[in-house]
């Protein structure tokens, strides 16, 4: 466990993950060409299907037949080809900065390759692209939606630039400052996809990013694990810091690995039931996994 | 042990300091990020892992480093248990190592080891004390004694020496391996010699000279736990007669096989009959056999004692030539008997337990000998081509002939002679001499030549000087001539009396040498005839022998020729199948009575080793402790790096 011995860093730590703009450009290449349809559902003229009633609906859309026969609030979808902008929101609080010593690198590191394996992509597509960050340092500046290629090259420049910080938990505000930005640009029909561990969220942030998904936007939330996390490859005694929080825990790992993974196990049953509630999707991913396959489940959510 | 030994010793102690070390080593888990840290329940560690020992490897080889150092500090002081070298101011040594190799060697000096081997063991340990520049040689003390390596620097070839060495069944020849080895040390140029006796010392002279005190060369009678009396009794021979073998025990002072049976057995491990051993230091016993078909092989003393190798001889049978022929002229003996010829009662007096056959006539085919152990002709008149081709055939075989020259010896018929006995002819001339002299008589005759000086002889028979000078005179006339003599014929012997035994022609017959001669012939014709019985050890000679081949308890054995005549030497008790010119013969080596006695000789104080300085030394074995701890610091390294590794995984 040297590897996780090691300070966090203030630059990302890249690992085999960079560079950036080569990793995510292959990245995008590699997913299926036509994985990413400008189709959203809701006013058009082709039926698109049926899906629960979430708050924000357009009330124009409630099947009555269905809330008769079924007695459940289900709207009816239509499709419309259109263009749509995707919102990419990226968490790089101090906890994204942990890199494993399976880990290729940093969780923000993979975020920022998913990330902008997702700009290339919608922006191949003609969609526009804007991102946000969800913490980070000062220079962490996101970047306002737009089309074209000069933007893939600002949101790898925004990525590359950013570097982990900031805590969730005495930042109360964190969210918060993305959550109105959110709400200011993403507008019906935007897909937005969250890159995120979830550790130290508030205890509310669950609701509150999933009520994202309503107004006609699509959310997909991926919540990025380092391996470390995912199994706890500890043994005998070990000594735990959190990174944001300033919790500090001596445990003996060998008999607490069961605990914390159902922990771990509850905390995200309890962001996919929220996300899932709300007719968003949700993906679990570690660093470990293959970021085209990631790209690619992503985009067959969204979808 | 001294106080610095116990001081250096006391550093041992120490060895609870890696314990300690390890204790104080559990620190607090080290500090690591982990993001999900919350989500983790604090749970202290349990009091065993708190108490337990991180790396056990690494404890148990620091904690051996501690010992190898405290070993390391007393050094040399710690003593061994081994043979070893004393110098004095390091000057090269001249060694002789006399390695006892005799039969009471093959007691036991511990369980599962021989005192054969534990000497073998010390020979090792001298050999390995040995410096360059030291010369050793090494001396066999089994009868007789022998040089197994000359004086050499080599030490190499010195461990190979001792490395072949064997056990053997000769009976102990102690003074005369220190002779040898004191010979093979005193030319040598090292000034530094001494002599190492590994040995029992049970010769079978307990009572003889200390040993080691008459020597010019320093002695050390080493290793004093290989002396020790012990119970030992043996089968010295195991004859069979018909249905019986007679089986003759031997025991060593104060021991009895009373009450142990003697079994006889076949090849195949068959008990064939069984009895019981009498009271006694010897005893004969005989086992009856089921039948004639039976075929023993071996006769085994049940029981145990010091040496087992002595409890089995090999059962041989009679030999069927059991019988002496006579050629005598009974037509004139009757006449001054009244019965037999004089030769022929005198046999049957002696009840040589051979028969007696009285022939007319010399046979003159050699398949008609063939039953006889000898051939008394008394005064031939010459033989026949015929006849001195049976003779030559039968003497060349191993037969024995006794020849009486006599009147008509002298007086042969044309184309008759006494050819291959003797080569010319024979005279009947007035004797010069009035009989024998008693000084000249040798063996068994020493005694009863005394009644062969003042003979009643007017004639004798008078040979010619190439024969007379190509016998060995046995008795001598006073004038110097042979009156019996004797000479080897191939394998045989010719025995000449130059009277003849009629009592007409003199009273040779009737004087007790007359006896003695014929009892000495008869003797002499069985243990041809029979299976040759000697001490193990002892040589065999073949005199005549173009070709021997022997096959022995140890396998094919090989021969040496020591002025022309072969020679064989058998180191085991057992039966040995000798192909002699083509010709089989059974010959046993029977174990030496000597070596039944397992007291030991008493060794001379300046024998001891104390006088000399050599002992049970102290040894220096810094050099293999510091290679130890060297090792055991590697190990610890290596324990460490693996230490790392795994905690980075």
């Amino acid at each position: 466990m040297r590897d996780a011995l090691r300070p966090i860093r203030g630059a990302i730590d890249w690992g085999e993950l960079a560079p950036l703009r080569l990793r995510a450009r292959a990245v995008a290449e590699g997913v299926y060409a036509g994985a990413h349809r400008s189709a959203r559902r809701g006013a058009g003229v082709e039926f698109g299907g049926y899906r629960e009633y979430v708050p924000g609906d357009d009330l124009r859309w409630l099947d009555r037949r269905s809330l008769l026969r079924h007695e459940r609030l289900i709207v009816r979808q239509f499709e419309t080809e259109t263009d749509r902008a995707v919102c990419l929101v990226v968490d790089a609080s101090a906890s994204m900065g942990f890199r494993g010593a399976k880990a290729p690198g940093a969780k923000v590191a993979f975020a920022a390759v998913v990330a902008a394996a997702l700009a290339r992509i919608a922006l191949g597509s003609g969609d526009p692209v804007s991102l946000a960050f969800l913490g980070g340092s000062q220079n962490a500046a996101p970047v306002a939606r737009s089309g074209g290629r000069e933007q893939f090259e600002r949101v790898i420049a925004a990525l590359e630039a950013v570097v982990p910080g900031g805590d969730a938990q005495v930042d109360v505000g964190m969210l918060d400052r993305v959550l109105q930005q959110l709400s200011r640009t993403a507008r019906r029909g935007a897909i937005v996809v969250v890159l995120s561990d979830l550790i130290d969220l508030p205890t509310d942030a669950a609701l509150r990013i999933a009520d994202i998904a309503s107004h006609g936007r699509v959310l997909v939330v991926v919540q990025v694990l380092d391996p470390t996390e995912a199994e706890f490859p500890f043994s005998g005694t070990v000594r735990l810091r959190a990174l944001e929080g300033h919790a500090v825990v001596e445990t003996d790992a060998d008999a607490t690995r069961d605990q914390y993974l159902g922990a771990l196990a509850t905390l995200t049953g309890t962001w996919r039931d929220a996300v899932l509630r709300r007719g968003a999707r949700f993906v679990s991913v570690t660093t470990a996994d293959d970021p085209v396959r990631v790209v690619r489940e992503i985009v067959e959510a969204v979808r | 042990m001294t106080f610095l030994t116990g001081i250096a010793l006391a550093v041992a102690l120490l060895v609870v300091a890696p314990y300690l070390a390890h204790r104080l080593r559990r620190k607090r888990a080290d500090e690591q990020p982990f993001p999900p840290a919350r989500l983790v329940e604090p749970a202290p560690p349990k009091a065993r892992r708190r108490s337990r020992l991180e790396d056990r490897a690494l404890f148990a080889t620091r904690s051996a480093s501690v010992v190898a150092l405290a070993v390391l500090g007393a050094t040399p002081l710690v003593r061994c248990s081994r043979l070893s070298l004393q110098r004095s101011g390091g000057a090269s040594v001249a060694m002789a190592i006399v390695l006892d190799d005799s039969m009471s060697m093959r007691a036991q000096v511990s369980r599962g080891k021989s005192r054969f081997a534990r000497a073998r063991e010390g020979a090792r340990e001298l050999l390995a004390s040995a410096r360059d520049g030291d010369a050793v040689a090494i001396v066999l003390a089994g009868a007789p004694a022998r040089v197994a390596l000359a004086a050499t620097t080599d030490l190499g070839a010195a461990r190979s020496a001792v490395d072949a060495m064997a056990e053997s069944d000769r009976a102990t020849a102690l003074d005369d391996a220190i002779v040898l080895a004191r010979g093979l040390v005193s030319s040598l140029p090292q000034v530094d010699r001494r002599i190492v006796v590994l040995s029992d010392l049970a010769d079978g002279h307990p009572d003889a000279a200390p040993l080691g005190d008459s020597s010019g060369v320093p002695v050390w009678i080493a290793l004093p736990e290989l002396r020790g009396a012990m119970a030992d009794c043996a089968v010295m021979r195991a004859d069979r007669s018909g249905l019986r073998v007679r089986v003759a025990l031997a025991c060593g002072p104060g021991s009895t096989a009373a009450g142990r049976a003697v079994v006889v057995e076949s090849a195949e491990g068959k008990e064939l009959g069984r009895a019981q051993a009498p009271q006694g230091a010897t005893a004969e016993l005989a086992v009856v056999l089921p039948s004639d078909e039976a075929r023993p092989a071996r006769a085994r003393l049940a029981g145990g004692d010091a040496i087992s190798a002595d409890d089995v001889a090999p059962v041989v049978g009679e030999t069927p030539r059991s019988a002496i022929a006579v050629v005598a002229d009974s037509t004139d003996e009757a006449v001054a008997t009244g019965g037999a010829p004089i030769v022929e009662q005198a046999l049957s007096a002696l009840k040589v337990d051979v028969d007696i056959r009285p022939i007319p006539a010399f046979p003159e085919r050699t398949e008609e000998l063939a039953p006889y152990l000898g051939a008394l002709l008394d005064d031939p008149p010459g033989l026949t081509p015929e006849q001195r081709h049976a003779l030559g055939a039968f003497v060349e075989g191993g037969g024995l002939v006794l020849v009486a020259l006599g009147p008509h010896a002298a007086s042969a018929p044309l184309g008759a002679s006494l050819e291959p006995v003797l080569g010319h002819a024979v005279g009947w001339l007035e004797t010069p001499s009035g009989g024998a002299d008693p000084a000249s008589a040798l063996g068994g005759f020493a005694e009863s030549a005394r009644s062969l000086a003042n003979l009643d002889a007017s004639r004798r028979a008078a040979l010619a000087p190439e024969d007379a000078s190509a016998l060995e005179p046995m008795v001598k006339w006073t004038d110097g001539a042979p009156m019996i003599a004797r000479r080897a014929v191939g394998r045989g012997e010719a025995w000449i009396v130059t009277l003849p035994f009629s009592v007409g022609a003199s009273d040779f017959a009737l004087r007790p040498a007359f006896l003695s001669l014929l009892d000495a012939w008869v003797r002499s014709a069985r243990e041809r005839a029979a299976p040759r019985r000697g001490e193990v050890g002892a040589t065999w000679r073949f005199p005549g022998a173009r070709t021997v081949a022997a096959e022995g308890p140890s396998g094919t054995m090989t021969t040496s020729r020591e002025d022309g005549v072969v020679r064989l030497v058998p180191p085991l008790v057992g039966e040995y199948r000798v192909r002699v010119d083509g010709k089989d013969e059974l010959r046993v080596a029977a174990p030496s009575a000597r070596e039944l006695d397992l007291r030991p000789r008493s060794v001379a104080p300046s024998a001891a080793g104390e006088g000399i300085g050599e002992r049970r030394a102290s040894v220096d074995v810094s050099g293999q402790v510091a290679l130890l701890l060297l090792g055991l610091v590697s190990v610890e390294l290596g324990l460490r790096l693996r230490s790392r590794r795994v905690e980075a995984t």
